[in-house]
């Protein structure tokens, strides 16, 4: 079924296809179609048929992080999965989901929940944000500290190459070793080397009880009471920060979970100092609130004190886990392109001396080198010349304009 | 052939013998590693001749047995390695440098009364060793560990238990432990003797066969042995007590190598002592001691827990652990004189593992290892003093400093 | 082969070439003594370096190499090839690095994965993953493995634990692989692809926190079932233990034989339960789990680490320990989801029956890892055979329920030909760009994990009339 004008009919058969219009556009190119496939075959068709025309494809889901990363450098198709949106199956007894891409994170999350388990991350924008986005463009959360990242809980994962191959690996166990792990490499490919088209999960039992010690700290402190936080038998799921003005005060929470989650939260309160034990999150827990310009910052324990300090030296607001070594940071002011790039380079370069690393996720220009030093870019490049080597698939959009 | 491919066939390749093994642990060779080992012999036994190559493996292993301890599966490879160093000696030809080394080597050790007449050359040894160890590195390591022998103390037939007798035991004198460690032996005689036994020390006692059978020479070994057991069969005693590990591992193995029973069991002193209970008063003993397995006490008697029992409960005194405990100091009997420079690296080793526990003393039941990790304590410029269990036991039972 | 032994002498210090073939003979076959090959020439590099130089050497001279650890694989990954060179890394053993402020440590590929812990245990810290054979194992075989363990069920797997691996690619450049860095997961990638994608030279581990409690519980029950249901109970009451292991009553008369483990008498399983974690949620979990295993007939507690050692002594040994009660057996590994292990289990037994073949029933239950030993005697002509078949057969069953071919042995060559049942040749195509993007000459442990040598110059996904490879009889397309 092909609809809104004669310029694309048929050109993916039965897939549901429209014009694409102004709201369309991916950083400011705008697609001729969006595609709304229905099936893994329907994205398979889609895929074939731009293969037959050379024509680009960027995948989306819920459109939230569509504009992080760079300007794609075509775009003839935005492949919308939004109808892809049936949790395929949630076996409980073996804490495991099947899903498609396009179902969206609240969905998944009312899902499990109604058999007392959860998927363990915390996705930001989750309303929206999809199951396939949460893969291709993974923003881990206050408790990857404890549960790992995407790719830590993703066990199997359907994909659909730039010619139209449906390729599966893993499968619905968590423990499997046979064969290459494709989850692992489509997990944070940004849409460049295929379609997410399906993923399995293992999940957790919902804990039973939660629990945030929240405090105001001095700066100073947080390298020593992160660590001790982190070496804590009492086991924290997660420690944030949260500095909104780079010269103002910091927050730390810290979040137990499970059972006796409050003599466990009050264990962590004698680590920190003066704070409050509440069964609630703070307002800025696992939040992201704007994403115009979005840095993110990785680096050692060992590394906290120095990001804090170039953090506030370069006037950027910053939140995230000392802990498991990860924060966003955003400018207070917006920025033209000539301060953001000063900026990131400065940032770039006091990180790096720390052990860390720098990439900018979202940046509405072109002159900030996003990425910094990749060092197994010629690998990454022979893996995205292999799987798409037309360049069809979101070109241009990844590290080292993959 | 003497090799018995059942044996062979019992190893199941799983490796769980490499990290035991002392040459596996300084060469990270298959056929360095009992598994290889075991490997070569099964070539052997197949057919492939014995090369050189082959032998120099077989005589590389300390025949510390650790791998016997190690192995889940239960193989005998301390039956196999013997039959092979048989199997060795039968068809291999060694170089003629090599064949007076080792000539010299078994002429000497297995006999008291040669040994005796090393003794007043001990103080030339030690100053001759650097232009020894030019010429061959064997007997300049033999030279080496020479220790300075104190004075020979005469052990009467018998020495009474002190007050009530609750055993009789006989107590094996050895041929280097009574030549250059007489000491112990004497300190063996008092504990025994304050622990309420009668200790028959029968004249005409000479090496127990144990360095021969470690080295492949069946027919020397079986002789020394028949003398062995007669001589204590003619004592009557039903419990042989042995203070050296290499001779009462040797000993507990007699039924099999004579095709009969002795008339007598043999024991480890500390095991014996640990049998049969404590009754003298122990005075403390404030020291730090790091107590060494000797392999042929903690892998081929499986006796491990008795000594530091013993230590441990002597008052004041603070025992300490060696890491890496199972792997071999590399004095191994006559392993240092014959393969001087794999000794040597073992020697190392251990001696940076005892310097890690910082202790004042080093105490194992042989002399062997006491002398060779004393000597590569010194080579690194460390100095640590040396004691027999027994004379430990010894100086806290008569409330004498060590 | 004789002029890149020359070129690798000329590389290497002269001890670390091995050429003499009784030598090499001894490097015939890993953990899985059923395939063997005696390499052509064995290196034992110290470096990195070396490594990465004997790796150029080799694609020099267009021949395959096979890189091995300790040897310890029970599914032939580190087979050597007879036209090849084997890379062993046994003599790469330092641990370079350990930083507790950043909870990781630094290590050679050769250091064991017990070594670690050891390192770090006195500050409270240790390496989660636990093999069973961790006490020799390699880290640098752990990363090509994906090794896992009985604690893997709450810790997950050597992948969720490397933080960073310096690899040599299989065209011998040296690169590193950090999580930190932007860009593709070639790292995820990189672990648990057995030694096809190149070799890891140096890794950063992830150090964890030793636990404030640790409980381990041995349940007996009467029968499987009883058992079977106990663990879909604990699950289902929403506890995720650190270890829910299930031996059934032969591996338990097994492993009496070998280690007198004096698990309760007449049991027709046993579960042994770990929880560790804060002591008060260990002792509420435990008080759960004590009313969850009402049906058992006896439960026995730990009280210190001996008698700890003491319930897992048991488990442990039992591979080794079948070797007691059996001439001859095949270790199988595969995985089911928890909930099918009841009917799984039962199939197994009909198969059992069906050939006159006893089966011994080792799982990691908590996470449906099957490990079915097959029994039989070598010296009864036909028996070999019909535990193959047995032992395929129970590979089907896995597969058949959504489960696995492997769970932690790895494909190797031994299951190689079982890849096609359980992937697509368009799943297998696509693992294939992977290998050929990393390795466009196939040279990096050839044969292994995937049924088919195939060419990388084909243009990806788009399969063209008959492979070259075929048409000259050399290979089965897939």
């Amino acid at each position: 079924m092909v609809t809104g004008g004669l310029e694309g009919a048929g050109v993916f058969g039965e897939v549901t296809t429209r014009q694409a219009g102004d709201d369309d556009a991916v950083c400011g190119v705008r697609p001729r179609w969006v595609a709304l496939p229905e099936t893994v075959e329907e994205i398979a068709a889609v895929l074939r048929a731009c293969a037959e025309r050379d024509l680009a494809v960027v995948p989306a889901g819920g459109g939230t992080k569509l504009h992080w990363a760079p300007p794609p450098e075509r775009c003839d198709v935005l492949l919308d999965l939004c109808c892809m949106n049936e949790v395929l199956e949630h076996a409980a007894g073996d804490l495991v989901v099947r899903a498609q891409a396009g179902v969206t994170i609240a969905a998944l999350s009312a899902a499990l929940a109604g058999e007392g388990q959860e998927l363990a991350l915390d996705v930001p924008f989750g309303e929206d944000a999809t199951v396939g986005g949460t893969l291709a463009a993974p923003l881990p959360g206050p408790r990857a500290f404890r549960y790992g990242t995407a790719r830590d809980l993703l066990i199997g994962i359907t994909v659909v190459l730039p010619d139209g191959t449906v390729a599966r690996s893993g499968g619905k166990v968590v423990k499997n070793v046979a064969g290459y792990d494709l989850g692992k490499l489509f997990t944070g490919s940004y849409g460049t080397l295929g379609v997410i088209a399906e993923a399995t999960f293992r999940l957790h039992p919902m804990p039973p009880e939660r629990r945030w010690v929240v405090a105001e700290l001095g700066g100073a402190r947080v390298p020593a009471v992160a660590a001790a936080l982190a070496a804590s038998q009492a086991e924290p799921s997660a420690v944030e920060v949260d500095r909104p003005d780079p010269a103002g005060p910091l927050t730390l929470a810290a979040l137990v979970e499970g059972t006796a989650a409050q003599t466990r939260g009050e264990t962590l309160r004698e680590l920190i100092g003066p704070a409050e034990v509440s069964g609630e999150p703070p307002s800025w827990w696992g939040q992201v609130f704007g994403d115009d310009v979005l840095v993110e910052v990785r680096f050692p324990a060992s590394g906290t004190a120095a990001v804090l300090d170039a953090a506030a030296g370069c006037g950027l607001s910053l939140r995230g886990s000392p802990v498991a070594g990860r924060v966003l940071l955003e400018p207070g002011r917006e920025l033209d392109e000539d301060e953001l790039a000063a900026t990131v380079s400065g940032l770039r370069e006091k990180v790096e001396a720390a052990g860390g690393r720098v990439s900018v996720l979202a940046a509405p220009c072109q002159g900030v080198d996003r990425w910094g030093h990749v060092s197994g870019l010629p690998l990454m490049r022979r893996v995205k010349e292999r799987f798409d080597p037309g360049r069809r698939m979101s070109p241009g959009r990844f590290v080292g304009g993959i | 052939m003497s090799l018995d491919p059942e044996l062979i066939n019992d190893c199941v390749h799983c490796g769980f013998c490499l990290p035991t093994c002392p040459t596996y642990a300084l060469w990270g060779e298959e056929m360095d590693s009992p598994r290889g080992r075991i490997h070569l012999m099964k070539q052997h036994v197949e057919g492939t001749p014995m090369t050189p190559e082959m032998a120099g493996h077989f005589d590389a292993c300390l025949g510390c047995m650790a791998c016997v301890t190690a192995c889940p599966s239960g193989v005998r490879y301390d039956r196999l390695i013997e039959q092979t160093r048989v199997e060795v000696e039968r068809q291999h030809v060694r170089e003629p440098r090599e064949r007076a080394v080792r000539g010299l080597v078994f002429s000497l050790f297995p006999y008291p009364r040669r040994l005796r007449l090393l003794r007043p050359g001990m103080w030339l040894a030690e100053r001759l060793a650097p232009f020894l160890g030019r010429a061959n590195p064997s007997l300049g390591a033999m030279a080496a560990l020479a220790p300075r022998v104190e004075h020979r103390q005469r052990l009467p037939r018998v020495v009474r238990a002190r007050g009530e007798r609750r055993a009789v035991v006989g107590m094996l004198t050895g041929c280097v432990q009574g030549e250059f460690f007489p000491q112990v032996n004497a300190a063996t005689a008092r504990v025994l003797s304050l622990e309420g036994c009668d200790v028959v020390i029968p004249r005409g006692q000479g090496c127990c066969g144990a360095l021969s059978v470690h080295s492949g020479l069946d027919g020397q070994a079986r002789r020394l042995a028949s003398r062995t057991v007669r001589v204590f069969e003619r004592a009557g005693v039903d419990t042989v007590v042995v203070n050296a590990a290499g001779c009462g591992s040797s000993m507990k193995e007699y039924a099999e190598l004579l095709g009969r029973e002795p008339g007598f069991r043999v024991m480890d002193l500390s095991e014996y002592l640990a049998e049969l209970g404590p009754v003298a008063k122990r005075h403390p003993l404030p020291v730090t001691v790091a107590y060494h397995d000797a392999c042929h006490l903690a892998h081929a008697q499986g006796v491990r827990s008795q000594p530091r029992e013993l230590l441990g409960a002597i008052p004041e005194l603070e025992l300490r652990e060696i890491p890496e405990s199972a792997i071999c100091c590399g004095s191994a009997g006559t392993y240092n004189l014959l393969q001087p420079q794999a000794a040597r690296d073992l020697g190392d080793r251990k001696a940076k593992a005892v310097g890690t526990t910082g202790a004042e003393l080093l105490v194992s039941a042989n002399p062997g290892c006491t002398m060779q990790i004393a000597a590569a304590m010194r080579r690194g410029g460390a100095e640590i003093r040396v004691a027999h269990t027994a004379e430990v036991l010894d100086a806290s039972l008569r409330g004498v400093s060590l | 082969m004789d002029t890149l032994i020359a070129a690798l002498r000329s590389l290497l210090p002269h001890d670390s070439v091995i050429t003499d073939p009784v030598r090499l003979r001894t490097y015939e076959c890993d953990g899985l003594t059923y395939h063997r090959a005696t390499p052509g020439v064995v290196v034992l590099p110290g470096t990195a370096e070396q490594v990465a130089r004997v790796v150029r050497l080799c694609n020099d001279f267009g021949v395959p190499f096979v890189a091995r650890g300790s040897g310890t694989g029970l599914s032939g990954g580190a087979l050597p090839r007879e036209d090849g060179v084997l890379i062993v890394t046994s003599r790469m053993r330092a641990i370079l690095e350990v930083d507790l402020a950043d909870r990781r440590a630094v290590v050679e590929p050769g250091v064991t994965n017990l070594a670690i812990t050891e390192a770090v245990r006195d500050r409270g810290y240790y390496y989660a993953p636990d093999p069973s054979s961790q006490q020799i194992c390699s880290i640098g075989g752990n990363v090509a493995e994906n090794s896992g363990g009985a604690h893997c069920l709450k810790y997950g797997f050597t992948v969720n634990h490397v933080e960073a691996c310096e690899i040599v690619t299989p065209d011998g450049d040296l690169v590193t692989l950090d999580r930190m860095d932007p860009g593709y997961d070639l790292l995820g990638a990189f672990i648990g692809s057995e030694g096809t994608l190149g070799i890891a030279t140096k890794i950063t581990v992830r150090l964890c926190r030793a636990p404030e409690a640790v409980t381990t519980v041995l349940a007996a029950f009467e029968s499987i079932e009883q058992g079977g249901q106990a663990v879909s109970a604990i699950i289902g009451a929403g506890i995720v233990p650190a270890a829910i292991e299930m031996m059934d009553a032969l591996a338990i008369e097994a492993a009496e034989a070998a280690v007198a483990c004096s698990y309760p008498e007449g049991a027709g399983a046993v579960l042994i339960v770990e929880l560790d974690g804060p002591a008060a949620e260990v002792e509420r979990q435990f008080a759960q789990l004590e009313e969850i295993c009402s049906a058992a007939f006896e439960l026995r507690v730990a009280a210190d680490p001996a008698e700890r050692a003491a319930i897992w002594k048991g488990r442990k040994s039992a591979f080794a320990a079948v070797g007691r009660i059996s001439p001859a057996y095949i270790v199988q590994d595969g995985v089911v989801p928890r909930t099918s292990l009841p009917a799984v289990l039962a199939a197994i037994d009909r198969l059992s029956a069906e050939h006159d073949i006893k089966v011994a029933n080792v799982f990691h239950a908590g996470d449906g890892n099957l490990h079915p030993l097959v029994l039989f005697d070598d010296g009864d002509p036909g028996a070999g055979e019909r535990a193959e078949v047995v032992s395929g057969a129970i590979l089907d069953l896995c597969i058949e329920h959504g489960g696995s071919i492997t769970g932690e042995h790895g494909v190797g060559v031994d299951k190689s030909r079982y890849m096609p049942k359980m992937f697509s040749a368009d799943d297998l195509d696509t693992m294939q760009l992977v290998r050929c993007a990393f390795d466009p000459q196939g040279l990096a442990n050839p044969g292994k994990v995937f049924p088919t040598p195939r060419l990388c110059g084909e243009v990806p996904g788009v399969r063209k009339g008959v492979h070259p490879l075929v048409e000259s009889g050399k290979a089965d397309q897939l």
